[in-house]
């Protein structure tokens, strides 16, 4: 191999790559949690609405989980303009996480309510709890604790998953590796950082989300 | 006077056919009455009924002198605080601990004084023999650990009348007696009680009345010496017999 690593030029864009990890940190964190609350309703919305209210949400559902997230985000990007709506990349690229993470998180969402036994609902009926209280003491500690793992994992795969924001001109960790390597042509050397920090990022997010969940949800899963 | 008065209950589920076909039983205040019968005969349908998971298809329950009307959930809810019902698997809540399963509804539902209910709590299950199981959780505890919970949480409300459905029929053999041995005592206190059970020796102990039921019927009522040594129908004469030999 001819190649001549020079890792010192990398590392002195050290400090950029990592203000492009923290613009992934918030896009993700705000785009996914968002979009939780979004499949919350819309998993209620389907589970409990009007039969077109229920074909309007598949139709959102299987639209988004059966469609690239970057063709999605072309849609927003190019698409909203032309019906005068002018977002700034950034905010495209959350919209675009969000409504997809809304989808896919609306299908998870209802199989965990669907899994809640009828036996635990029959317990709270013949002891006198009202539909909100089974809700509250039934049903979402239960959907909390099952659909815990799954969430958190697929977080972890939304935060890779925004690496796409680069194509838009988002200066996230891609974006800015991106634009480091087209000017430095230390191509291997940045994303090699960029990776790393990758790795430290979902790493970091899986043990706090495993922690949160032990301590939270009973979830007994590894947290290392 | 009568506490529970059944006239010509019928019950089906939505899914299947008639399971249980104008039945009628009258049991007194702090009578326990035992009820039999081969599977599929509508005994656990009945406790169902009861306590309104089954809203009957024909005929009328009665309580304490009053007709319960089951399309109307606040008299439903009413009722259902007089009765507790401990069932076959136990139905507890997979993401409470033992002694919050027994206090959430005293103090979530009824808004009784958190540090009150505890106590009761804590002494309910320190009665069943869990006194060091308060924290733990149901998938922690073996099945007839588990049943003991669900009794105490059903103690818990103070119920004038208790119904257990097959309470040992998910238990290992060895959990069995734990648990037979405290309903025994509560027998013993005079709480009415309406048991479903296939613990032959045990029902014959405690019952003051045994029913037994196939079909959906009712075919004889009586005391325990009369159903097991003298049954004066070949129905729970045939029953008895198969049952007995084993």
């Amino acid at each position: 191999m001819d190649y001549t690593f020079q890792w010192g030029v990398a590392l002195r864009y050290l400090p950029d790559l990592l203000q492009g990890a923290w613009v992934t940190f918030h896009l993700t964190f705000i785009g996914f949690w968002t979009g939780l609350v979004v499949a919350v309703f819309l998993a209620v919305g389907q589970l409990y609405g009007s039969v077109r209210l229920r074909r309007a949400i598949s139709a959102y559902v299987v639209f988004f989980t059966n469609t690239p997230s970057l063709v999605t985000a072309f849609f927003i990007f190019y698409g909203l303009p032309e019906i005068g709506i002018l977002w700034s990349p950034y905010v495209c690229v959350l919209v675009n996480l969000v409504l997809n993470a809304g989808a896919f998180l609306t299908d998870v969402i209802r199989g965990g309510v669907a899994s809640v036994r009828v036996a635990e609902m029959e317990a709270a009926e013949t002891l006198g709890f009202s539909m909100l209280q089974k809700i509250r003491y039934v049903i979402v500690p239960h959907v909390a604790k099952v659909l815990y793992a799954p969430i958190s994992n697929l977080y972890i795969v939304f935060i890779l998953g925004s690496a796409l924001a680069a194509i838009f001109g988002v200066e996230e960790l891609t974006g800015t590796a991106f634009n480091i390597a087209s000017e430095t042509f230390r191509t291997i050397e940045i994303y090699s950082l960029a990776a790393a920090i990758y790795v430290v990022m979902t790493v970091v997010a899986s043990v706090v989300l495993a922690l949160v969940g032990r301590l939270a949800f009973r979830v007994r899963a590894r947290v290392l | 006077m009568a506490q529970i008065e059944l006239r010509g209950v019928s019950a089906r589920y939505p899914s299947g056919g008639q399971v249980l076909d104008g039945v009628s039983l009258v049991v007194d205040k702090g009578e326990v009455v035992s009820i039999i019968g081969p599977s599929g005969s509508g005994k656990s349908t009945l406790l169902r009924v009861l306590v309104g998971l089954l809203p009957p298809s024909a005929g009328e329950v009665w309580l304490d002198g009053s007709r319960l009307d089951y399309a109307d959930r606040k008299a439903l809810t009413a009722a259902r605080a007089r009765l507790a019902i401990v069932f076959q698997q136990f139905n507890l809540f997979q993401n409470m601990t033992a002694l919050d399963n027994v206090t959430v509804t005293p103090v979530k539902i009824r808004r009784e004084p958190k540090a009150s209910a505890r106590a009761r709590g804590e002494a309910l299950l320190r009665r069943v023999g869990l006194g060091d199981k308060l924290g733990a959780y149901p998938d922690e505890l073996s099945g007839g650990q588990q049943q003991r919970v669900a009794l105490a949480r059903a103690l818990a409300l103070g119920p004038e009348i208790l119904l257990l459905d097959e309470v040992t029929s998910a238990l290992d053999p060895e959990m069995v007696n734990e648990v037979l041995d405290a309903i025994r005592d509560l027998a013993n206190e005079g709480i009415t009680m309406l048991i479903v059970s296939h613990e032959m020796a045990f029902v014959r102990e405690v019952s003051d009345r045994v029913v037994m039921m196939a079909d959906g019927a009712v075919v004889e009522t009586g005391p325990p010496g009369q159903i097991f040594d003298a049954p004066r129908t070949e129905r729970c004469r045939e029953f008895v017999s198969k049952i007995l030999r084993h």
